[in-house]
Protein backbone atom coordinates (compact mmCIF):
# COMPACT_ATOMS: atom_id res chain seq x y z
CA UNK A 1 0.00 0.00 0.00
CA UNK A 2 1.30 3.45 -0.86
CA UNK A 3 2.08 5.80 1.99
CA UNK A 4 0.11 8.72 0.69
CA UNK A 5 1.16 11.66 2.88
CA UNK A 6 -2.08 13.53 2.17
CA UNK A 7 -4.20 10.63 3.50
CA UNK A 8 -2.04 10.41 6.61
CA UNK A 9 -2.46 14.16 7.21
CA UNK A 10 -6.22 13.97 6.62
CA UNK A 11 -6.66 11.14 9.11
CA UNK A 12 -4.59 12.95 11.72
CA UNK A 13 -6.65 16.12 11.33
CA UNK A 14 -9.94 14.18 11.38
CA UNK A 15 -8.97 12.51 14.64
CA UNK A 16 -8.66 16.01 16.08
CA UNK A 17 -12.19 17.19 15.34
CA UNK A 18 -11.57 18.74 11.93
CA UNK A 19 -14.83 18.37 9.99
CA UNK A 20 -13.27 19.65 6.75
CA UNK A 21 -10.63 16.92 6.88
CA UNK A 22 -13.40 14.38 7.41
CA UNK A 23 -15.30 15.83 4.43
CA UNK A 24 -12.15 15.44 2.33
CA UNK A 25 -11.87 11.81 3.39
CA UNK A 26 -15.52 11.31 2.39
CA UNK A 27 -14.98 13.13 -0.91
CA UNK A 28 -12.02 10.91 -1.62
CA UNK A 29 -13.42 7.54 -0.62
CA UNK A 30 -17.24 7.73 -0.91
CA UNK A 31 -16.96 6.54 -4.55
CA UNK A 32 -15.02 3.50 -3.32
CA UNK A 33 -17.59 2.60 -0.65
CA UNK A 34 -20.41 3.28 -3.11
CA UNK A 35 -18.94 1.14 -5.88
CA UNK A 36 -18.54 -1.82 -3.50
CA UNK A 37 -22.18 -1.40 -2.38
CA UNK A 38 -23.55 -1.35 -5.93
CA UNK A 39 -21.93 -4.68 -6.69
CA UNK A 40 -24.24 -6.35 -4.16
CA UNK A 41 -27.41 -5.03 -5.81
CA UNK A 42 -28.85 -3.94 -2.47
CA UNK A 43 -31.79 -1.55 -2.42
CA UNK A 44 -31.24 2.10 -1.47
CA UNK A 45 -32.36 1.83 2.20
CA UNK A 46 -30.01 -1.13 2.69
CA UNK A 47 -27.16 0.74 1.02
CA UNK A 48 -27.87 3.71 3.29
CA UNK A 49 -27.72 1.47 6.36
CA UNK A 50 -24.47 -0.09 5.16
CA UNK A 51 -22.98 3.32 4.38
CA UNK A 52 -23.96 4.70 7.75
CA UNK A 53 -22.53 1.72 9.61
CA UNK A 54 -19.26 1.85 7.66
CA UNK A 55 -18.70 5.57 8.26
CA UNK A 56 -19.72 5.37 11.93
CA UNK A 57 -17.30 2.51 12.43
CA UNK A 58 -14.62 4.57 10.71
CA UNK A 59 -15.22 7.50 13.07
CA UNK A 60 -14.80 5.10 15.98
CA UNK A 61 -11.82 3.49 14.34
CA UNK A 62 -9.95 6.61 13.17
CA UNK A 63 -7.76 6.97 16.21
CA UNK A 64 -6.91 3.27 16.14
CA UNK A 65 -5.77 3.07 12.51
CA UNK A 66 -2.17 2.04 13.02
CA UNK A 67 -1.29 3.03 9.48
CA UNK A 68 -3.47 5.85 8.19
CA UNK A 69 -2.39 4.78 4.71
CA UNK A 70 -4.26 1.52 5.29
CA UNK A 71 -7.54 3.47 5.35
CA UNK A 72 -8.79 2.50 1.86
CA UNK A 73 -8.11 -1.17 2.57
CA UNK A 74 -9.98 -0.95 5.86
CA UNK A 75 -12.91 0.78 4.10
CA UNK A 76 -13.15 -1.82 1.34
CA UNK A 77 -13.06 -4.85 3.61
CA UNK A 78 -15.50 -3.28 6.09
CA UNK A 79 -17.92 -2.33 3.28
CA UNK A 80 -17.77 -5.84 1.80
CA UNK A 81 -18.48 -7.33 5.21
CA UNK A 82 -21.43 -5.02 5.92
CA UNK A 83 -22.86 -5.59 2.41
CA UNK A 84 -22.68 -9.34 2.87
CA UNK A 85 -24.44 -9.00 6.20
CA UNK A 86 -27.18 -6.87 4.60
CA UNK A 87 -27.48 -9.24 1.64
CA UNK A 88 -27.88 -12.26 3.89
CA UNK A 89 -30.55 -10.44 5.91
CA UNK A 90 -32.39 -9.30 2.76
CA UNK A 91 -32.49 -12.83 1.38
CA UNK A 92 -34.00 -14.15 4.57
CA UNK A 93 -36.77 -11.56 4.43
CA UNK A 94 -37.46 -12.26 0.79
CA UNK A 95 -37.67 -15.99 1.42
CA UNK A 96 -36.51 -19.01 -0.47
CA UNK A 97 -37.68 -17.64 -3.82
CA UNK A 98 -34.58 -15.53 -4.19
CA UNK A 99 -31.78 -17.02 -6.16
CA UNK A 100 -28.58 -17.19 -4.22
CA UNK A 101 -25.63 -15.70 -5.96
CA UNK A 102 -22.95 -17.17 -3.80
CA UNK A 103 -20.24 -15.59 -5.90
CA UNK A 104 -21.09 -12.35 -4.08
CA UNK A 105 -20.25 -13.88 -0.74
CA UNK A 106 -16.73 -14.77 -1.79
CA UNK A 107 -14.49 -11.82 -2.43
CA UNK A 108 -10.92 -12.60 -3.28
CA UNK A 109 -7.99 -10.47 -2.33
CA UNK A 110 -7.12 -9.54 -5.92
CA UNK A 111 -10.53 -7.93 -6.40
CA UNK A 112 -10.10 -5.92 -3.22
CA UNK A 113 -6.59 -4.87 -4.21
CA UNK A 114 -7.84 -3.71 -7.62
CA UNK A 115 -10.72 -1.76 -6.09
CA UNK A 116 -8.29 0.02 -3.80
CA UNK A 117 -5.84 0.81 -6.60
CA UNK A 118 -8.63 2.13 -8.84
CA UNK A 119 -10.01 4.27 -6.00
CA UNK A 120 -6.58 5.71 -5.20
CA UNK A 121 -5.93 6.46 -8.85
CA UNK A 122 -9.35 8.09 -9.28
CA UNK A 123 -8.97 10.16 -6.12
CA UNK A 124 -5.49 11.33 -7.23
CA UNK A 125 -6.80 12.27 -10.68
CA UNK A 126 -9.72 14.27 -9.26
CA UNK A 127 -7.35 16.00 -6.86
CA UNK A 128 -4.94 16.70 -9.72
CA UNK A 129 -7.78 18.29 -11.69
CA UNK A 130 -8.54 20.59 -8.74
CA UNK A 131 -4.90 21.67 -8.60
CA UNK A 132 -5.01 23.03 -12.16
CA UNK A 133 -5.70 26.67 -13.06
CA UNK A 134 -9.45 27.31 -13.66
CA UNK A 135 -9.03 27.56 -17.45
CA UNK A 136 -7.48 24.09 -17.62
CA UNK A 137 -10.10 22.67 -15.28
CA UNK A 138 -12.86 24.03 -17.51
CA UNK A 139 -11.28 22.76 -20.70
CA UNK A 140 -10.53 19.26 -19.40
CA UNK A 141 -13.96 18.98 -17.76
CA UNK A 142 -15.59 19.80 -21.08
CA UNK A 143 -13.35 17.36 -22.94
CA UNK A 144 -14.31 14.46 -20.68
CA UNK A 145 -17.98 15.38 -20.30
CA UNK A 146 -20.67 12.86 -21.05
CA UNK A 147 -22.14 13.27 -23.62
CA UNK A 148 -18.99 14.63 -25.29
CA UNK A 149 -18.92 18.28 -26.31
CA UNK A 150 -17.88 19.29 -29.79
CA UNK A 151 -14.86 21.53 -30.31
CA UNK A 152 -17.29 24.16 -31.67
CA UNK A 153 -19.22 24.09 -28.40
CA UNK A 154 -16.03 24.23 -26.32
CA UNK A 155 -14.76 27.09 -28.44
CA UNK A 156 -18.01 29.06 -27.91
CA UNK A 157 -18.19 28.40 -24.15
CA UNK A 158 -14.54 29.09 -23.30
CA UNK A 159 -14.17 31.77 -25.99
CA UNK A 160 -11.05 30.31 -27.51
CA UNK A 161 -10.47 29.63 -31.22
CA UNK A 162 -11.13 26.02 -32.29
CA UNK A 163 -7.57 25.81 -33.60
CA UNK A 164 -6.08 26.42 -30.16
CA UNK A 165 -8.11 23.77 -28.33
CA UNK A 166 -5.72 20.99 -29.38
CA UNK A 167 -2.56 22.75 -28.17
CA UNK A 168 -4.25 23.93 -24.96
CA UNK A 169 -5.50 20.42 -24.31
CA UNK A 170 -1.93 19.11 -24.62
CA UNK A 171 -0.62 21.85 -22.30
CA UNK A 172 -3.30 21.24 -19.66
CA UNK A 173 -2.67 17.49 -19.71
CA UNK A 174 1.04 18.17 -19.30
CA UNK A 175 0.30 20.33 -16.26
CA UNK A 176 -1.95 17.56 -14.94
CA UNK A 177 0.93 15.09 -15.18
CA UNK A 178 3.13 17.43 -13.19
CA UNK A 179 0.66 18.03 -10.34
CA UNK A 180 1.65 17.01 -6.83
CA UNK A 181 -1.39 14.71 -6.71
CA UNK A 182 -0.08 12.56 -9.57
CA UNK A 183 3.58 12.78 -8.66
CA UNK A 184 3.59 9.46 -6.85
CA UNK A 185 1.91 7.45 -9.57
CA UNK A 186 3.87 5.33 -11.98
CA UNK A 187 2.65 4.58 -15.48
CA UNK A 188 1.83 1.01 -14.50
CA UNK A 189 -0.44 2.13 -11.68
CA UNK A 190 -2.22 4.49 -14.02
CA UNK A 191 -3.09 1.64 -16.32
CA UNK A 192 -4.54 -0.75 -13.75
CA UNK A 193 -8.15 -1.32 -14.69
CA UNK A 194 -8.15 1.83 -16.79
CA UNK A 195 -10.29 1.96 -19.85
CA UNK A 196 -7.43 1.68 -22.26
CA UNK A 197 -9.83 0.59 -24.98
CA UNK A 198 -11.16 4.11 -25.30
CA UNK A 199 -8.28 5.19 -27.49
CA UNK A 200 -9.56 7.07 -30.45
CA UNK A 201 -8.41 6.08 -33.94
CA UNK B 1 7.80 7.14 -15.97
CA UNK B 2 5.11 9.80 -16.02
CA UNK B 3 6.15 10.77 -19.52
CA UNK B 4 4.90 7.35 -20.63
CA UNK B 5 1.26 8.27 -20.23
CA UNK B 6 -0.17 9.32 -23.51
CA UNK B 7 -2.79 12.05 -23.68
CA UNK B 8 -5.65 9.74 -24.62
CA UNK B 9 -4.95 7.37 -21.74
CA UNK B 10 -4.68 10.20 -19.27
CA UNK B 11 -7.94 11.74 -20.51
CA UNK B 12 -9.71 8.36 -20.37
CA UNK B 13 -8.50 7.81 -16.80
CA UNK B 14 -9.60 11.32 -15.86
CA UNK B 15 -13.04 10.71 -17.40
CA UNK B 16 -13.36 7.47 -15.42
CA UNK B 17 -12.38 9.17 -12.16
CA UNK B 18 -14.98 11.90 -12.58
CA UNK B 19 -17.63 9.38 -13.65
CA UNK B 20 -16.97 7.32 -10.50
CA UNK B 21 -17.47 10.45 -8.36
CA UNK B 22 -20.67 11.51 -10.17
CA UNK B 23 -22.12 8.01 -9.76
CA UNK B 24 -22.35 8.56 -6.00
CA UNK B 25 -25.78 9.94 -5.02
CA UNK B 26 -25.67 13.12 -2.89
CA UNK B 27 -27.58 11.44 -0.04
CA UNK B 28 -24.84 8.84 0.26
CA UNK B 29 -22.07 11.40 0.73
CA UNK B 30 -24.30 13.50 3.01
CA UNK B 31 -24.84 10.50 5.30
CA UNK B 32 -21.09 9.99 5.37
CA UNK B 33 -20.40 13.65 6.24
CA UNK B 34 -23.04 13.59 8.99
CA UNK B 35 -21.47 10.52 10.57
CA UNK B 36 -18.65 12.71 11.82
CA UNK B 37 -20.96 14.16 14.49
CA UNK B 38 -20.42 10.78 16.11
CA UNK B 39 -16.93 11.88 17.14
CA UNK B 40 -18.45 14.33 19.62
CA UNK B 41 -20.77 11.75 21.12
CA UNK B 42 -19.42 9.76 23.99
CA UNK B 43 -21.62 6.86 23.05
CA UNK B 44 -20.13 3.62 21.89
CA UNK B 45 -21.53 1.73 18.97
CA UNK B 46 -23.41 -1.48 19.82
CA UNK B 47 -23.29 -3.85 16.86
CA UNK B 48 -25.90 -6.43 15.98
CA UNK B 49 -24.19 -9.65 17.07
CA UNK B 50 -27.10 -12.07 17.11
CA UNK B 51 -30.31 -12.34 15.12
CA UNK B 52 -32.51 -15.39 15.64
CA UNK B 53 -33.73 -15.15 12.05
CA UNK B 54 -30.22 -16.34 11.15
CA UNK B 55 -31.22 -19.59 12.84
CA UNK B 56 -34.39 -19.93 10.84
CA UNK B 57 -32.98 -22.49 8.44
CA UNK B 58 -31.74 -24.59 11.33
CA UNK B 59 -35.12 -24.33 13.02
CA UNK B 60 -36.90 -25.44 9.88
CA UNK B 61 -34.70 -28.51 9.73
CA UNK B 62 -35.27 -29.31 13.39
CA UNK B 63 -39.01 -28.85 13.00
CA UNK B 64 -39.14 -31.24 10.07
CA UNK B 65 -37.79 -34.07 12.21
CA UNK B 66 -40.00 -33.22 15.18
CA UNK B 67 -43.50 -34.64 15.48
CA UNK B 68 -44.69 -31.98 17.91
CA UNK B 69 -46.06 -28.76 16.56
CA UNK B 70 -44.09 -25.90 18.02
CA UNK B 71 -45.22 -22.43 18.92
CA UNK B 72 -44.29 -19.67 16.49
CA UNK B 73 -40.80 -18.56 17.40
CA UNK B 74 -40.20 -15.06 18.64
CA UNK B 75 -37.47 -13.12 16.91
CA UNK B 76 -34.62 -12.21 19.21
CA UNK B 77 -31.73 -9.84 18.55
CA UNK B 78 -28.67 -8.89 20.54
CA UNK B 79 -26.60 -5.73 20.17
CA UNK B 80 -23.25 -5.79 21.88
CA UNK B 81 -20.80 -3.09 22.89
CA UNK B 82 -17.78 -3.32 25.13
CA UNK B 83 -19.73 -2.21 28.20
CA UNK B 84 -23.21 -3.64 27.81
CA UNK B 85 -25.52 -5.69 25.63
CA UNK B 86 -29.05 -4.85 24.53
CA UNK B 87 -31.28 -7.88 24.04
CA UNK B 88 -34.52 -7.50 22.12
CA UNK B 89 -37.52 -9.70 21.52
CA UNK B 90 -39.95 -8.78 18.80
CA UNK B 91 -43.59 -9.62 19.57
CA UNK B 92 -46.66 -8.82 17.49
CA UNK B 93 -47.23 -5.42 19.06
CA UNK B 94 -44.09 -4.46 20.95
CA UNK B 95 -40.37 -4.71 21.41
CA UNK B 96 -39.33 -6.12 24.75
CA UNK B 97 -35.78 -5.28 25.69
CA UNK B 98 -33.31 -5.98 28.42
CA UNK B 99 -29.97 -4.46 29.27
CA UNK B 100 -27.21 -6.83 30.30
CA UNK B 101 -25.86 -6.40 32.93
CA UNK B 102 -29.16 -4.98 34.26
CA UNK B 103 -29.37 -1.38 35.44
CA UNK B 104 -31.72 1.57 35.19
CA UNK B 105 -31.63 4.24 32.54
CA UNK B 106 -33.38 5.39 29.39
CA UNK B 107 -33.78 4.09 25.86
CA UNK B 108 -34.17 6.56 23.05
CA UNK B 109 -35.57 5.29 19.79
CA UNK B 110 -34.60 7.34 16.77
CA UNK B 111 -35.97 7.06 13.24
CA UNK B 112 -34.14 8.11 10.09
CA UNK B 113 -36.35 11.18 9.84
CA UNK B 114 -34.96 12.29 13.21
CA UNK B 115 -38.04 11.57 15.34
CA UNK B 116 -37.22 10.29 18.78
CA UNK B 117 -39.18 8.64 21.58
CA UNK B 118 -37.80 7.83 25.00
CA UNK B 119 -38.80 5.06 27.38
CA UNK B 120 -37.31 4.20 30.75
CA UNK B 121 -35.38 1.10 31.70
CA UNK B 122 -36.62 -0.42 34.97
CA UNK B 123 -34.50 -1.69 37.88
CA UNK B 124 -34.11 -5.14 36.37
CA UNK B 125 -32.93 -3.68 33.08
CA UNK B 126 -36.18 -4.15 31.12
CA UNK B 127 -37.89 -1.74 28.73
CA UNK B 128 -40.87 -1.84 26.36
CA UNK B 129 -41.32 -0.09 23.06
CA UNK B 130 -44.78 0.08 21.55
CA UNK B 131 -45.62 -0.25 18.72
CA UNK B 132 -42.87 -2.15 16.91
CA UNK B 133 -40.87 0.50 15.00
CA UNK B 134 -41.62 0.67 11.33
CA UNK B 135 -38.66 1.29 9.01
CA UNK B 136 -35.05 1.90 9.87
CA UNK B 137 -34.26 2.94 13.45
CA UNK B 138 -31.61 2.79 16.15
CA UNK B 139 -31.67 2.73 19.93
CA UNK B 140 -29.53 4.83 22.24
CA UNK B 141 -29.16 3.53 25.74
CA UNK B 142 -28.04 5.76 28.61
CA UNK B 143 -27.71 4.13 31.99
CA UNK B 144 -27.69 5.79 35.40
CA UNK B 145 -24.07 4.86 35.90
CA UNK B 146 -23.06 6.76 32.79
CA UNK B 147 -22.83 4.14 30.05
CA UNK B 148 -23.95 5.51 26.70
CA UNK B 149 -24.28 3.22 23.67
CA UNK B 150 -26.07 3.47 20.34
CA UNK B 151 -27.00 0.55 18.12
CA UNK B 152 -26.30 0.65 14.43
CA UNK B 153 -29.32 1.43 12.22
CA UNK B 154 -31.49 -1.57 11.56
CA UNK B 155 -34.86 -2.54 10.18
CA UNK B 156 -36.98 -5.34 11.61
Amino acid sequence: MRDDPSVIALVERAVNSDQSAWNDIVERYAPLVWSVCTRYRLNDPDIEDVGQTVWLLLVEHLGKLREPAALPGWLVTTTHRECQRALTAARKTEGAGTKLDDALLVVDGTVIEQEILAAERNAALRQALRELPPRCQQLLTMLISDPPRSYAEISATLQIPIGSIGPQRARCLERLRRTAALAGFSADEMRVNSTGGEKRA
Amino acid sequence: MRNDWDDEQLLAALRESVRARLAVPPWFTQTARNSYAWLDIDAQLARLTYDSSDDRELEATLRSVSTRSEPASIRALTFTSARLAIELEVTADSLIGQIVPPRQGTIEQESKSGETATVSIDEIGCFYIQPVPDGSFRLRCRTEDGVDVVTNWFTL
